[in-house]
Formats: structure tokens, sequence, C-alpha cells
């Protein structure tokens, strides 16, 4: 049987389709979000049932989650991307305790206890600085492809100063620094130092090991290393942490078919 | 079609089901309900105090629970409370409050700038009181254009001095008014006073303590409701009553028959029983009511508010029979568990006590952005609820805009399904060991 998750986030839309017959991802999909969120998610749902050989009377059930699961007309019922990732995380790295989830416009601290369930979370507030909206900023700013930022990062000997918690004026603040003839390496390394030192104080201090790190910012290259150290401990990252949000979902439906 | 911009989701209530959803606040109720008389509260509160002044009493704004309204009706007087609610008076505001003040302060503030608050503009005098700085300084600017009066209240708890101190405040106060308006504070009709605000305050404590049910009648949303600005109008009590003999479960009849919460658009389209939220913080004034409509959208049922809109100022009644009455009004408002005292343990002993009598399945608390006292005090009401009541605690930070609901929708339903899956989880480990 076929059970399906959307994550309609607030950059991209994910879908995964899971059998659970097999216990494996039998077909998953990404798109850009839009203006016209329902259709595009109906949309890339289709193709990716269409690429795995599969049409839609075949999915048992479906669960939406993320920013836009309202607007998932298709799912049977919504999730909170909180509930999936903890699922989706502890799907993949069952002995994970805390999991740190950043995204496109929020930022997560999720507390999962041993069997799974969401203990405690944490979220930033109103604000962008903690989250991939701020390394698109950044990357626009300085001219550079946004997977580039990460590996730039890597050359920095001294990352700059970036105290803002705002992201319009933390890029005011990097304009500054710009001017005043920093390296882009430096600068590069600072906003990935100054999201995990959000990330940190969501945290409370209080992260419990094993750390996993998920969502698609955990793709940058040294965004995990910067999380490490601000955080004072090992962090591991999941794989395919794009997609952790839409197997949660998944597996949401296929727990609640049963 | 949902737009881009409310993203599925209710653009009023954060509730996922965006257009579809029919959250549409409380008073889509049948016109005789004791919730539709308290919808038009605004209406009836204006022609109370039109007519009143009309007939020579004076209209006193209070700002606060502290303010003893026993003595503003033993004046003569009628206290209106001011309380803005209203984030589109914000900006006047600013022009000369900081930004970075609640937005409770600058919303009142922002009607005086507008001359917006019909109750203000009729009020002959403010009475202000020292339970927050940015309050406490707001007031010396709104005094350029109202006469106010500062009750200073001490902050330490339970301090003999500070109980003295506040009493002789209070002794200041009755002098004050007396020779402000000429009249007489007699115990006779202080006493008076003293009995209205005890009933009003009886009453709108048994309509709370209907939420302790199994199946409440109402919304906490709704319940919010029960209340006006001016305390003590003869209609509102009379609609008190006929909202207890309602809603108050009956030996025989049970509760179902008039239940208002069944009509409510949060329970007409839950699927699962609501999760019973213990609601604390800052008040919620009225036009401020946001969070427990997102609250009640996302599958919780707020069935106690432990804060100045909810039990906190109505828990304690003064005793009318004491031999002096000011000691005994003094006694009863220092008791009042405000953020400013310190330490403030009885508002933590207060919390688990209604954690308990409400059966409270979580602990939701709510913090206007730069409320200092509050905020830091969630430090305590965090561990006291996690550690020591066991049950999960989230702190939500805001202000009137509504530019977050989305993501306080996405932060009630996780919480809620946080809840459900400990639920569920204890059902799973008692049948284990049953």
């Amino acid at each position: 049987m076929i059970f399906a998750g959307i994550d309609a986030g607030s950059r991209s839309i994910k879908v995964v389709l899971y059998d659970a017959a097999t216990r494996k991802v039998v077909g998953r999909g990404i798109a850009e979000q839009g203006v016209d969120q329902a259709r595009l998610a109906e949309a890339l749902f289709d193709q990716t049932l269409e690429a795995s050989g599969l049409g839609r009377s075949q999915v048992a059930r479906t669960v939406a989650t993320g920013y836009g699961r309202g607007s998932v007309r298709f799912a049977q019922s919504t999730v909170t991307e909180i509930t999936c990732h903890a699922r989706g995380v502890w799907q993949t790295s069952p002995n994970a305790r805390t999991i740190i989830e950043i995204g496109g416009q929020d930022s997560k601290v999720i507390w999962i206890e041993p069997d799974g369930r969401v203990r405690d979370f944490a979220m930033n507030d109103r604000c962008a600085a903690g989250t991939g909206r701020f390394l698109e900023m950044v990357a626009a700013r300085l001219g550079v492809d946004l997977c580039k930022l990460g590996e730039m990062s890597r050359a920095s000997a001294r990352p700059a100063v970036i105290s803002s918690t705002c992201v319009v004026f933390a890029e005011t603040e990097i304009i500054g620094l710009l001017a005043s003839g920093a390296a882009v390496a430096d600068i590069a390394a600072g906003v990935q130092k100054a999201i995990a030192s959000r990330v940190s104080t969501m945290a409370m201090r209080a992260v419990v090991p094993p750390v996993y790190f998920t969502g698609g910012v955990a793709l940058q290259a040294g965004m995990c290393r910067a999380l490490q150290h601000a955080l004072g401990a090992e962090v591991r990252v999941v794989p395919d942490p794009q997609f952790t949000g839409a197997l949660g979902a998944a597996l949401v439906a296929a727990d609640q078919a049963d | 079609m949902e737009s881009a911009v409310n993203n599925g989701c209710c653009p009023e209530h954060g509730a996922p089901g965006g257009s579809n959803c029919r959250a549409v606040g409380p008073h889509k109720v049948p016109g005789d309900s004791p919730l539709a008389w308290f919808a038009g509260m605004v209406g009836h509160c204006k022609a109370h105090a039109l007519a009143a002044r009309a007939a020579g009493r004076p209209i006193v704004g209070i700002m606060c629970e502290y303010a003893p309204r026993e003595l503003i009706f033993a004046a003569g007087a009628v206290p209106v409370c001011l309380c803005g609610g209203d984030p589109d008076t914000i900006p006047s505001a600013e022009a000369h409050l900081p930004t970075n003040l609640c937005s409770l302060i600058k919303s009142t503030y922002g009607y005086l700038v507008e001359k917006a608050n019909p109750f203000l503009e009729m009020a002959d005098l403010v009475v202000a009181e020292t339970t927050c700085d940015g309050k406490k300084k707001m007031f010396e600017l709104m005094a350029e254009a109202r006469a106010t009066y500062v009750l200073a209240l001490p902050h330490r708890e339970d301090d003999p001095d500070g109980l003295r101190s506040w009493v002789e405040e209070l002794r200041r106060f009755k002098v004050f008014l007396e020779n402000r308006y000429g009249v007489a504070i007699t115990p006779e009709r202080l006493r008076e006073a003293i009995e209205l605000m005890n009933r009003e305050r009886r009453l709108r404590r048994e309509l709370a303590e209907l939420m302790k049910m199994e199946d409440p009648p109402l919304t906490g949303r709704q319940l919010l409701d029960f209340k006006s600005i001016i305390s003590g109008l003869p209609d509102d009590l009379d609609q008190y009553e006929r909202a207890l003999a309602l809603w108050r479960p009956r030996e025989r009849s049970g509760s179902a028959t008039h239940d208002a919460r069944g009509q409510s658009p949060e329970c007409a389209t839950a699927r699962q029983q609501p999760v019973r939220v213990l609601l604390t913080g800052v008040p919620l004034v009225h036009g401020a009511e946001r969070v427990i409509e997102i609250i009640e959208a996302n599958g919780g049922l707020v069935v106690c508010q432990e804060n100045c809109t909810g039990l906190k100022p109505i828990l304690e009644d003064v005793r009318a029979d004491a031999p002096d009455l000011i000691r005994a009004l003094g006694e009863k408002y220092y008791h009042l568990s405000c953020s400013v005292r310190t330490p403030n343990r009885k508002r933590l002993a207060l919390l688990a006590q209604l954690a308990t009598e409400y059966r409270a399945e979580c602990v939701i608390e709510l913090i206007w952005h730069a409320c200092l006292t509050y905020a830091i005090e969630s430090f305590h009401v965090r561990r006291l609820v996690e550690n020591e009541l066991g049950l999960p605690y989230l702190k939500i930070e805001t202000d009137y805009s509504p530019a977050d609901s989305a993501r306080i929708a996405t932060r009630v339903a996780a919480l809620v399904e946080t809840v459900r899956a400990r639920t569920a989880a204890q059902h799973k480990w008692l049948s284990g060991v049953g």
C-alpha cells in the first residue's frame, strides 16, 4: 500500500511516496514553491506518481505538512512540520534525541522521546535571521550561487561578526563589511555562524545528544560544522535532509491508516 | 481560492483550511443568547456612560485590575476600563512612545492621540498605577491631556510593610476622590459597592467554573466575552445569571441541551476532542483576542485563563463585613499575583492549583512583546509546568499585528499533536500494565 507525504514549504514543495509493505520510498519529487500553491502541489504530486509508475488510485492516504499544508486540497489530513520532521528523522535515525531543522523561512529545535514522540519544540518567531532565507539574501548580495556560498565559507580563517537579529538589518551590516574590505569567505562563514548562534539560543543550551540536522539548509557545506561549534555537540546530517518533512508526512499517513 | 499571502490558512485565525475556515468568532449565536448580549458590550457601556455623565456622574478611566472599582463607585463615579486592543491606533502612539513597547500600552495611548476612545474622551480622571514601567511613564504623557492619579503599588510579595503602605495609598485615594467629587465615601456606600463587585465576581467565577466540566458548554473565546469594560451593570448581572441557569449542569437534564460551544465554528469543524489548555500570561483585552481564537481553531480548548481578563482578578472577594473596609479592599487587591510582584510565588501556586482543578493537558503562556516582567517570569512558569506539573508548555510572544498568525497556528497545532501523541502513549502503557 502506497502512502504519500506532501511538504508544502515556503521555498519548495516536496513529495515522498512510501510503500508500507516493503517499507521503502518508491518515489520522490521536488519543485519550487510559487504563487498558485494548490496547483503546484498537485502538479508535482501527479508528476512524481507518473515517474514512479503509479496512479492516484494506488495511494491509500495522503498527508500534507509544511507552511502551505492548508492549500493541499487532495490530502486527507494535515499535520504540522514539527511532528513530520520528528517522524521522518526517527525513521532513518531512531537514536536521535534532538533535531535541528532549518528550512526556507523558519528554524526549529525538536526534542524527541526514545519512542519517537515529540517531547518539546522551539521555533523562531517572526524573524528570518536564523533561516534559509538569510543565506539566500547573502548569496544574492555577494553575487554567488547559493550552493557555492557554503563551499566558500571553508576558506575563512576569521568569520566576520554579524550581530543583527534581522535579515534586513543584517543585509545593511553585510554591505558595511563589504565596504570595509572584508573577505567574501569571512562573510559567508560569519553568516553561518550567526544562523548557528540563533539556533543555539533557541535550543536554550539544552540539546540532548545525538543531535541530527535536517531541512534544506542542512545541504549547505559548512553549516553543520557551524552548528556543532555553536551547540558544543556533535551534529549529524540526516540522509536527504530536504525530504525529511515529506517522508515524515508519508509515514504519518501510514500510521493514521493503521 | 487561497492566495500566496494566506498560504492556505485562514488569514484571521491561521487555521489550516484556507477560505473554508469557518472560525468566524464567537458571535454567531441565537439573538436571545447571553452571548449575543455581550457581543453588544461596547454599545451598552457607551449608552450607560453617556447616561451617567448626563446625570452628573463622572467617568473614571482605569487600566489595571489593581484599581479598586469599589472606591470609584462609592464616590458616585463610573469606572471604565480603557485598555486598548486595537492595532490600528498604535502608529499614532509611536509618534511619542518607543516602537519597542507593549502593544497594550501603545494602543491605549494611540486612542488618546486619535481621540478615538469615547470612554477616554468622556473620562474626567484616569487612575494610573505602577504595575509596569511602560505604563507608569506613559501615564506621564497622558497626564498632559487628562487628569491622572497614580496609585503606587509596593512590589514585594508578602511584605507586611508593603500591605500597610498599599492600604494607606487607598486611604489617600479615597480622600482624593471625596475632595474631587465633593462626596463622602461612607462605610455604607463603600459596602454597597463592595457587595456589587463581589456579586459580579462570584457570577463570573461560577461561569468560568463551567469550564471544569468534561465537555464544557462554552469555548474559551466565548467565555472571554462574558465581561464588560464597565462593571456592575444591572443588565450584565442578569445575563450572567441567565447564562448560569442555561449552562449549569442540572441534575436530571444534563447540560447538552443549550450547549453554545456546539454551535461555535471551532467545535463544528473539529474532528477530535479538543485538548484542554490553561492560558496564562498577559491579558487579552477587548479587540486583542487573536491568540485565543488561533488556539481554539487549531485543536485547543482554553478551559482556564490565569490572567487579568480571566480568573486572576475574580478569584478573591472583598470582605464586606470587615470593620475596616479600606483595609479589606487593600488585602484583596494586594493579593493579586501580577508579574510586577517579586518574587511572585502566588502566581505559580495559583497556576498549579488551576491546572489541577481544570484538568489542563498543557499550558500556553501569552506574552506581549516588550512586556519584560511576564517575559522574564516565564522562566519560572516553564519550569513549574514542565518539571512539577509534568505538562507541555508553549510560550507565544507576539503583539497586536496579525503577521505571525500562521506561525502561531503551526506552533499550537504541533503542541496539540504532541499532547495527543502523549495521551495515546499513556493509554497504551496503561493497557500494557493493566
